[in-house]
């Protein structure tokens, strides 16, 4: 597999705390890896679920190899190529499971200067996401890293929300952040989680009001809700699942 | 020879081979091993010649992990020990040239993966690709006339040859860091700052890291071969104006374009006089104190103040923004290292405080007959405890308050007059420097002669005498 053969589709998930969008990465994990796709899982967001969410422990994180090469730089050989060396401590930050690769962000950046550790690790993402069919990342509403371009060009940013009018708002001023962003964003989407019949009507139309555009509602589920209630992962949730069937949809509809 | 069964081309770098598709991953993080150039003399070397110490390919399960090592030996007419290290990186590029293999990370934390696929389709021997990888070297650098290949996979081989390799390394690191400002032609410079500091000017030389303390000379040339247009490029020397305050034309034109006209000229080892603009990502922060005319140098991780009475964000504050701001500098922690440490303003001799953790850090780099009085906060918290301190342990920047007192005496005809002590000495921030000459005004009306001398920083002193 030469790298550059794959035409790597980048899948951002972010959305207001709360509102699932883990649950929705998880999901849309499950049907890529499914439908035999080689995918690379980024959790971008500080409090790191989507281990949990995929069923899988980490054993490194980037943040960790990024704080590695701040401290230990006077310690290499004067002459030591430090892309080289970060780019093997990124893939020794990268989780190889079953289907899927992935890395965790974890913990944000500290006071000192990232500027030249941040442009090493640009172009080696850029690198190494070609090696992959699909990138999936999960982020926290704020997009840092993505105004850090640290994650090159987004194909779909998909927002999750909930019912709320307020999940909605943030819906719309991601859409907003979006344009303000150095990171080139290709198609916007909203995705409604936590449906039911009584507020079905009511989301579709808040969407409508606020322009945005509503790729699908996932509706609430037992199978989901009994899980969460356990801590089980939700990547090798059940076909019959509703939410699942909602998914592997709005997948569809994006041709993943 | 033994032909690689797959495709050799640079479209395959950055290939990455994931656990399950591997078929024997060889040293990384989870194992050892080493890559090793050697320059050897000719006659020495067997042309082509592969050797293999321990069990080959064919002889490893799927799916396991060896240690691994590879030394060449090279020989030609203008192959040189200083060349080893070169070629050496080159290791890691040609070997991601073939199909199905893996290479990162350099030296002794060399991490390599074949696939199964390459396994599939014949790969059987590490003969296969260190025919490959010879012939690439002799092709690619054609100073290497004669080029033979050891390969090791045995675990107690390696552990024996680690150890010279590690004497090798150490010994390359030794001539590496005597580079010096003077042994280049070619500076670097680093714009990743230019984002909030527009003006700021960094020039990476051989005895002066950036700022940040990120970017060596080293780092400033390999970004540069690589991409000559991105963040670090190179800056012709030029001509030499300043040997001892590290002035050279080609910064010079370089600052003034990159700062947009703003400064032209930057004195890369002073601190007083031109000195290197401040962007805001500096680990430490340099403080002149002017009661004891020496400077005082805090960090981003010491939280409390330092004698100045100033936290490092309250001066870096000030400092930042990509200016040349006469009283404060920004370094990287390892221009602290360098012999040429500020060498226009007497170098280690014109420190006179710093956190104790960070002279922890760089303590072996301070010259013996001062390192041991240059003061930290476990010993003095403020300018009077400073200056007693220095005082007491006899620091050489105590010489330059006697040559005032000297300076001072001598022109003193009626010491009648109050005079205040060093410690009240330019109390004010320094608006002009020591090098500012000293200036007379006379007033006629009232038959007071007002003489203002030795005008480093505010006003030196005032002595008020009668009319002659």
């Amino acid at each position: 597999m030469p790298t550059g053969n794959f035409v790597t589709r980048i899948i951002a998930v972010t959305g207001k705390g709360g509102t699932g969008k883990t649950a929705i990465t998880a999901m849309l994990m499950r049907h890529l890896v499914k439908g035999d796709n080689l995918v690379l899982a980024v959790d971008a967001d500080p409090d790191t679920n989507l281990p949990d969410a995929l069923g899988c422990e980490i054993d490194h994180t980037l943040g960790e190899m990024r704080e590695f090469m701040l401290n230990e730089r006077d310690n290499f050989p004067p002459d030591s190529n430090k892309e080289s060396v970060l780019e093997s401590k990124v893939y020794e930050a990268i989780n190889e499971m079953d289907g899927y690769d992935l890395l965790v962000m974890g913990r944000p950046e500290g006071p000192g200067c990232y500027c030249y550790v941040n442009n090493l690790l640009r172009g080696i993402m850029t690198r190494l996401v070609t090696n992959y069919d699909a990138v999936i990342i999960d982020t926290e509403a704020g997009l840092e890293h993505f105004s850090r371009k640290l994650i090159p060009e987004i194909d779909d940013l998909i927002v999750v929300t909930d019912g709320s009018k307020r999940g909605m708002q943030t819906g719309e001023r991601i859409s907003q952040l979006v344009g303000e962003l150095e990171t080139k964003v290709k198609n916007v989407y909203v995705v409604a989680n936590k449906v039911t019949e009584s507020n079905r009507e009511l989301i579709e139309q808040n969407a409508k009001d606020l322009d945005l555009r509503l790729l699908g509602a996932v509706p609430v589920d037992k199978i989901i809700e009994e899980r969460d209630l356990k801590g089980l992962p939700l990547f090798d949730l059940p076909d019959e699942s509703v939410a699942i069937k909602e998914i592997n949809k709005i997948a569809n509809d994006l041709n993943l | 020879m033994a032909e690689f069964p797959l495709e050799i081309s640079p479209m395959f770098e950055g290939e990455r081979i994931r656990k399950n598709d591997m078929y024997v991953e060889l040293a990384g993080p989870k194992s050892k091993g080493f890559e090793l150039v050697r320059a050897t003399d000719s006659d020495e070397i067997e042309d082509g010649k592969f050797t293999l110490i321990g069990p080959d390919i064919s002889e490893m399960e799927e799916g396991s992990r060896y240690p691994f090592a590879m030394i060449y030996k090279i020989g030609g007419e203008l192959v040189e020990p200083d060349l080893e290290a070169i070629v050496e990186r080159r290791n890691h590029d040609f070997y991601n040239y073939m199909q199905g293999v893996m290479h990162l990370n350099q030296r002794y934390d060399i991490w390599v993966r074949l696939s199964k696929d390459a396994v599939n389709k014949g790969l059987n021997s590490f003969e296969q690709m260190a025919a490959a990888m010879m012939s690439l070297f002799k092709n690619e650098l054609s100073f290497i006339e004669k080029i033979e290949a050891v390969y090791i996979t045995d675990p107690e081989e390696i552990d024996k040859e680690l150890e010279n390799a590690m004497e090798i390394y150490k010994e390359r690191d030794e001539r590496t860091a005597n580079l010096h400002d003077e042994d280049v032609d070619t500076f670097y410079g680093c714009t990743l700052c230019q984002s909030f500091a527009p003006s700021n000017v960094c020039v990476i030389t051989p005895d002066r890291i950036s700022l940040c303390g990120a970017i060596n000379w080293f780092d400033g040339r390999a970004a540069a071969k690589v991409d000559p247009e991105g963040p670090q490029f190179p800056i012709e020397k030029g001509e030499v104006i300043d040997e001892v305050g590290g002035e050279y034309s080609g910064v010079n034109e370089a600052a003034k374009s990159l700062s947009g006209g703003e400064f032209d000229r930057i004195k890369l080892h002073s601190f007083f006089e031109y000195p290197h603009t401040s962007c805001g990502c500096f680990e430490v922060v340099g403080f002149y104190i002017p009661e004891v005319d020496g400077i005082g140098w805090v960090d981003r991780d010491f939280t409390g103040n330092a004698p100045n009475g100033l936290p490092f964000s309250t001066m870096a504050g000030q400092t930042g923004g990509g200016k040349q701001v006469v009283g404060f500098l920004g370094i990287g922690i390892n221009y602290f290292r360098s012999p040429k440490f500020l060498q226009a303003d007497g170098g280690w001799d014109r420190v006179v405080w710093m956190p104790s953790h960070l002279k922890e850090k760089v303590v072996d780099y301070i010259p013996e007959d001062v390192v041991n009085k240059i003061p930290t906060e476990q010993d003095v918290g403020d300018i009077s405890e400073l200056e007693t301190y220095l005082k007491e342990t006899e620091h050489p920047v105590i010489e330059r308050w006697s040559e005032e007192e000297e300076e001072t005496e001598a022109e003193e005809e009626q010491p009648e007059q109050p005079e205040s002590a060093p410690s009240q000495y330019m109390t004010q921030m320094p608006a002009s420097m020591p090098s500012a000459p000293s200036w007379t005004s006379s007033a006629s009306s009232g038959g007071v002669k007002v003489t203002l001398k030795n005008a480093k920083v505010s006003i030196d002193r005032i002595i008020v005498k009668n009319k002659e």
